[in-house]
């Protein structure tokens, strides 16, 4: 969260000063909040923890040794007094060397230097200076070498890294989005890794049909991208499927995709115009290149449309591998969708889960008709850390039957596929199976309070979904991670309506983030233990 | 006539100038090992000791000539160069970098001589004088 961020950084901005004072120095006082074994000047032990010491680790704390007169703090423990107690004096310690330092006009000598802090400002010119494997007191005898440092540049446009335009022979790959207005530009270009989905209007006519670029499939394959940037080594993009959209909307894969459809005036529509690109782009795990595939959505432009939506997307995908969108690098981002799936038969030697794109963890969506069975199949997937709740209103006539309205009330709720596991962390992968959470399904029964229990009819009239999660792992980046599931459905008595009435009853579903980490505690590790072993070898040659 | 013991304590004070002036370098180059001692404050402590060796010989000779030949113009330009001298000690004394109780010892020494000899000259330039 920010604040968390603001506080630790207002706390690093500024180091706190040195302590000077040997009465509050302490040297083995290493534990917070805690009592440390032996150390006679923790301030926080008590008298009942001095008495179980044994000897004092540090008995005397002083500044530097060299100067002729200074402050000493010196600890003890009286063993003769029951129970033993604590002795503190401070002394003046005498240094009796005619090379004692009586005076010194320097103030940095006798105090190790403060550090600087790095802030935004001083942190490259800090890296500059202590980022490297050695570094001198003397950093301008180092200048030589940062020199040496600069040609390596050179090596860096030998690959593409994460946002670089990716180049073709004559300029960018394209990617036509909205800039300003909503009108298509031609000039953005798309990023490398950079997966974008945009969409803009474009103006056309039917008259200049085939003499709008844009239109066309050859304006987006034409040219060939470059492998990597600055070189000679050409992609060709190719065509991977071509989808073409009637005027009412209805889309029809065509099965051959390997012949060139242009854009062509017929019968007063103009065929072949370009939609929509879907870009797929295979890389190496090195920032190469090496397979472009673009997939077409071709659609039919009448005489009285005058603009024209298209829509493009770009994926980048590493080669051999299944692009499975994750939600989050470990822990969930918030706004990325809550990844579900099932268990297949074979519990508890499982196989890997199966998770697709469709099986997410999906809620209803209110519709703007408000009428449930009318709204079947309109699901939203659960965003993680969003609160949703929606709804829709069920009429209930005396001639529906229970069971048949339950199950149907149950399936608008649920929706058709109600995943089994969640998973914990947003980069789960199917075959860890320790890192999916199972949903834990309840069932609550609103009985009237005036009738007594009777088998009458119980509909679902309400599915909460509660998500309870927890922050893991350091204190600087916490990352989200799922560790509860819980999926209540509340049913409520349906009273036999007499015939001819009908009443309406609000179905809703709702999904709350709970967020249940408990607070941060420093922790300590134990202690180091030593562990020898002679070379088997060692009593050669008596062995 | 010439003071005798300015003149002893002109002879005294040449000889111990010569001790001191070792025992403060070989000091400084301890200091430098041992010790923090950054080339900015290492230079000004070096310069006003050279400085006080260079200023020490005609002031010494000054006052050996001003007090045998019993001319007071000498011995006054030795008292001057004393002054310069007694500030530059004070110095050492007090604004070194580090000041060790063995530097303490020295320029005390050293003090004490320098001012006991300006009684002496002024003694003796009014001696002449008059």
């Amino acid at each position: 969260p920010a604040d968390i961020r603001d506080a630790a950084q207002a706390r690093v901005r500024s180091a706190p000063a040195p302590i000077t004072d040997v009465a509050r120095l302490c040297v083995c006082d290493l534990l917070v909040a805690q009592c440390d074994v032996n150390c006679c000047c923790d301030p926080d032990c008590s008298a009942e923890d001095f008495s179980l010491f044994t000897a004092c680790s540090v008995p005397v704390v002083t500044g530097d040794s060299q100067l002729c007169s200074q402050k000493a703090a010196v600890y003890s423990l009286d063993v003769e007094a029951n129970p033993p107690e604590r002795i503190f004096k401070l002394i003046d310690q005498v240094n009796p060397s005619i090379f004692c330092i009586h005076a010194t006009n320097y103030k940095q000598a006798l105090y190790l230097k403060s550090p600087e802090i790095p802030t935004a400002e001083n942190f490259d010119q800090l890296l500059d200076k202590f980022g490297g494997a050695t570094f001198s007191a003397e950093p301008d005898s180092w200048n030589l070498d940062t020199d040496a440092q600069n040609p390596p540049e050179a090596n860096e446009t030998s690959r593409y890294e994460y946002g670089a335009p990716v180049q073709t022979e004559d300029a960018f790959l394209r990617l036509p989005s909205p800039v300003v207005s909503s009108w298509c530009s031609d000039a953005n270009p798309a990023g490398f890794l950079v997966n974008q989905a945009t969409k803009c209007i474009r103006s056309v006519s039917v008259e200049k049909c085939d003499s709008i670029q844009a239109l066309s499939m050859l304006f987006y394959i034409n040219s060939s991208i470059l492998a990597v940037p600055k070189s000679s080594q050409m992609v060709n993009i190719t065509v991977q499927s071509i989808v073409v959209q009637s005027l009412n909307g209805m889309r029809t894969l065509l099965s051959s995709s390997d012949v060139l459809r242009l854009p062509m005036v017929l019968d007063g529509l103009c065929i072949n115009a370009v939609l929509g690109v879907n870009y797929h782009i295979t890389h190496t795990d090195t920032g190469e290149i090496i397979e472009a595939a673009a997939a077409f959505v071709l659609g039919a432009i009448s005489k009285e449309t005058l603009a024209i939506e298209q829509s493009f997307e770009i994926s980048f995908t590493q080669e051999n591998t299944q692009p499975v969108p994750l939600s989050g690098n470990p822990g969930y981002v918030v706004g990325l969708p809550v990844r579900a799936g099932f268990q297949p038969q074979g519990y508890p030697f499982p196989a890997a889960f199966l998770t697709n794109k469709h099986s997410q963890l999906t809620i209803l969506h209110s519709t703007s008709t408000q009428d449930c069975l009318a709204a079947q199949g309109a699901r939203a997937p659960v965003l993680f850390g969003y609160n949703m709740i929606s709804g829709c209103k069920l009429r209930i006539t005396a001639a529906m039957k229970c069971q048949p309205l339950a199950q149907t009330l149950l399936d608008v709720l649920k929706g058709q596929s109600f995943p089994e596991y969640v998973a914990s962390f947003g980069n789960s992968q199917a075959q860890d199976v320790l890192d999916w959470v199972p949903i834990t399904q309840l069932l609550i029964s609103e009985q009237m309070i005036s009738h007594t229990w009777q088998s009458s009819c119980q509909i679902p009239v309400s599915l909460g979904i509660e998500v309870k999660w927890t922050k893991y792992g350091s204190l600087v980046n916490p990352q989200a991670r799922i560790v509860n599931v819980t999926a209540t459905i509340t049913t409520t008595t349906l009273k036999q309506l007499p015939s001819g009435r009908e009443r309406i009853i609000p179905v809703t579903s709702s999904v709350v983030f709970t967020d249940i980490s408990s607070p941060a505690e420093p922790s300590y590790k134990a202690w180091p233990t030593i562990d020898i072993k002679l070379p088997f070898d060692f009593f050669y040659p008596f062995v | 006539l010439s003071s005798l013991p300015l003149q002893i304590l002109l002879y005294v004070n040449g000889i111990y100038y010569i001790f001191y002036f070792l025992a403060t370098l070989a000091m400084i180059i301890y200091k430098s090992q041992v010790f923090s001692y950054p080339d900015d404050l290492l230079a000004p402590d070096l310069a006003v000791l050279f400085l006080m060796a260079i200023l020490e010989v005609p002031r010494s000779y000054l006052g050996f000539k001003g007090n045998l030949t019993e001319a007071e113009a000498p011995l006054g330009l030795s008292l001057g160069l004393t002054v310069g001298s007694v500030v530059l000690c004070v110095y050492l004394l007090l604004w070194q970098t580090y000041v060790l109780w063995a530097d303490v010892l020295l320029n005390a020494v050293l003090l004490s001589a320098y001012g006991l000899e300006s009684g002496l000259k002024v003694m003796a330039i009014a001696a002449f004088v008059s």
